[in-house]
């Protein structure tokens, strides 16, 4: 559309003749240098601006804090009274039942050597269910909890795959016979 | 500053040990201790409105719970008085006793089987269980006893049968009339003295009867050096519904474990439980029952089914595992009828060496020892 105009107005074809003229005349005078320029001291002044200008920088930048490993007596008597509390909290307030099975637990590791590929060894994840002639007992932890009915023993006993088992017993005088299961799955 | 905060640390780390060790005791300052790790047992009795029986009495004495690891470890001791409230005479019941439902070792059951106790008579249950009880799953131990299930006269069941103990009872009566029966007809045939001699040929059994220590391995096994297959001999009895095609388990030492039967259905009905005993023999010669080989599973007539349970057994650590025989101990058809060898079936050698007599034969064994063959025969008669 405009050139369409330009076309057909004489005026406005004067003015965008003017407009080119202009246009050509500072490209000619943009790529000429100044007279009297000192390039190398222009380079100089450049360079030292860029300097000044990271220095400022790092002046308003964020302090960072470099990490520093507490050593020294104060940390030590830290860590040694932790060590006592936490041995005198263990002493005054664990059951001993519990200390045992917890040795047991350790100890059991240490004979596993699972960081040696010994894991196979180290499965019984919880209780198991053993029948003998004593009667039913189930085993936890390598402690063992058996069953009874009274002092009698047992007349037999059943182990049951799904993990269950059951103890028969027989009441002397009466002959009546209770059968006692426990499921340990 | 930073010395103060260091030492409101160590005491507020004290404080939280010391709570951390007297909560289980502290939360319930009801229950006195009897000796240190040992407090009373809470407990309950819980039985449906429309039970079949009902409670008459209860003793609780000698029950208590005792810390051990991470769960109170729980000796019940419980003596109930159960009152017939039925129109039928009781043959058997069973009682849940539960510490801690998902608890491995916190459920235990209580059975009496071979009861003839008439509508309104009251008859007594004595049990004595150790449960475990995670000390976390409450604040204080506590037990429960309900009611799993009565089995009557007529074979008919009330219950809700979380345990599968109409399955139990049913086998146990069963057997009880199978044994009766055939008292009965020795002491027709033979008299007193056949009976006699039956019931000092049970009581030696009994004695000799070899029982071994077997422990129920969960998961895999320990010991997988020098794994071999081993193959099942069977024991046929022609009478039975299922029988056994082939079988074999993996032996290492004193372990069996991953067992694979084969079994077939040539029975005319759809088989839904089956029961297999399992006995070994070591190199020494040593016969014993390691354990019952349950199996749930829907087999039709006429058909063949795998078992395979997964199960790892342990035995003594001197025996040397060297033969393993199988036999079918009870059968469960669909309509809920159940199948049990006869006596001749049972009349087998390694049978009668192996595996326990029926509780009803006990029952009359101990009545022979302490009444004589007289009270025998008058325990007969009632039935």
């Amino acid at each position: 559309m405009v050139r369409l105009h330009v076309a057909a107005c004489e005026g406005c074809r004067n003015w965008v003749a003017a407009f080119s003229s202009d246009r050509d005349a500072l490209r000619q005078l943009a790529a000429v240098m100044p007279a009297g320029v000192n390039w190398d001291r222009l380079a100089a002044e450049m360079s030292a601006n860029v300097r000044v200008g990271l220095e400022a920088g790092e002046c308003v930048a964020p302090r960072v804090h470099k990490p520093v490993l507490a050593t020294g007596w104060r940390v030590a008597a830290a860590v040694a009274g932790v060590t006592a509390l936490l041995v005198s909290a263990w002493w005054l307030n664990m059951p001993r039942a519990e200390s045992v099975a917890l040795g047991r637990v350790v100890r059991k590791i240490a004979q596993a050597r699972p960081w040696q590929g010994g894991i196979r060894a180290f499965d019984d994840s919880g209780p198991l269910v053993q029948v003998s002639a004593a009667g039913i007992q189930l085993q936890q932890n390598g402690g063992t909890l058996g069953m009874s009915q009274g002092q009698e023993p047992p007349v037999s006993v059943t182990l049951n795959v799904q993990g269950s088992a059951r103890a028969r017993y027989i009441d002397a005088d009466t002959g009546q016979i209770t059968i006692t299961g426990v499921y340990a799955q | 500053m930073r010395n103060r905060v260091f030492v409101l640390m160590l005491g507020a780390s004290g404080w939280a040990f010391g709570q951390f060790g007297q909560q289980p005791f502290g939360a319930q300052p009801n229950f006195p201790q009897q000796n240190p790790g040992q407090q009373s047992l809470a407990h309950k009795i819980d039985f449906p409105h429309d039970a079949p029986v009902t409670l008459a009495g209860d003793e609780w004495g000698g029950s208590a719970a005792t810390v051990r690891g991470g769960a109170y470890a729980i000796d019940v001791r419980v003596a109930l008085s159960l009152r017939n409230a039925s129109q039928r005479r009781i043959r058997g019941i069973t009682l849940t006793v539960l510490a801690q439902e998902s608890t491995p070792g916190g459920k235990g059951s209580i059975s009496v089987p071979s009861l003839d106790v008439a509508p309104g008579e009251t008859f007594s249950v004595r049990g004595d269980l150790h449960l475990l009880r995670p000390i976390g799953a409450g604040a204080s131990p506590m037990v429960e006893v309900s009611l799993d299930g009565v089995l009557f006269d007529d074979l008919n069941f009330y219950g809700p049968d979380k345990l599968h103990s109409r399955r139990t009872m049913m086998v146990w009566e069963l057997e009880a009339r199978r044994d009766r029966q055939f008292f009965k007809a020795l002491l027709d045939q033979s008299g007193r003295e056949g009976l006699q001699k039956e019931m000092l040929a049970s009581l030696a059994r009994d004695g000799d009867r070899p029982q071994f220590g077997v422990q129920m391995v969960r998961g895999r096994a320990t010991n997988t050096e020098g794994e071999r297959d081993l193959q099942f001999a069977f024991l046929r009895f022609p009478d039975a519904p299922v029988e056994p095609m082939g079988g074999i388990a993996r032996i290492a030492g004193n372990e069996a474990r991953a067992p694979k039967l084969v079994v077939h259905n040539r029975s005319p009905r759809v088989i839904r439980y089956l029961e297999m005993g399992w006995i070994v023999r070591d190199s020494q010669g040593r016969e014993f029952l390691a354990a019952s080989l349950p199996s749930e599973m829907r087999l039709p007539p006429r058909s063949s089914s795998q078992i395979l349970p997964d199960a790892a057994l342990r035995f003594d650590p001197r025996t040397s595992v060297e033969s393993m025989t199988g036999f079918v101990a009870s059968v469960e058809f669909s309509d809920g009828s159940i199948w049990i060898p006869n006596r001749v079936e049972l009349d087998d050698p390694v049978l009668r060496r192996v595996v326990a007599p029926s509780p009803e034969e006990q029952r009359l064994v101990q009545i022979y020892r302490k009444r004589g063959i007289g009270a025998v025969i008058d325990e007969l008669k009632k039935f």
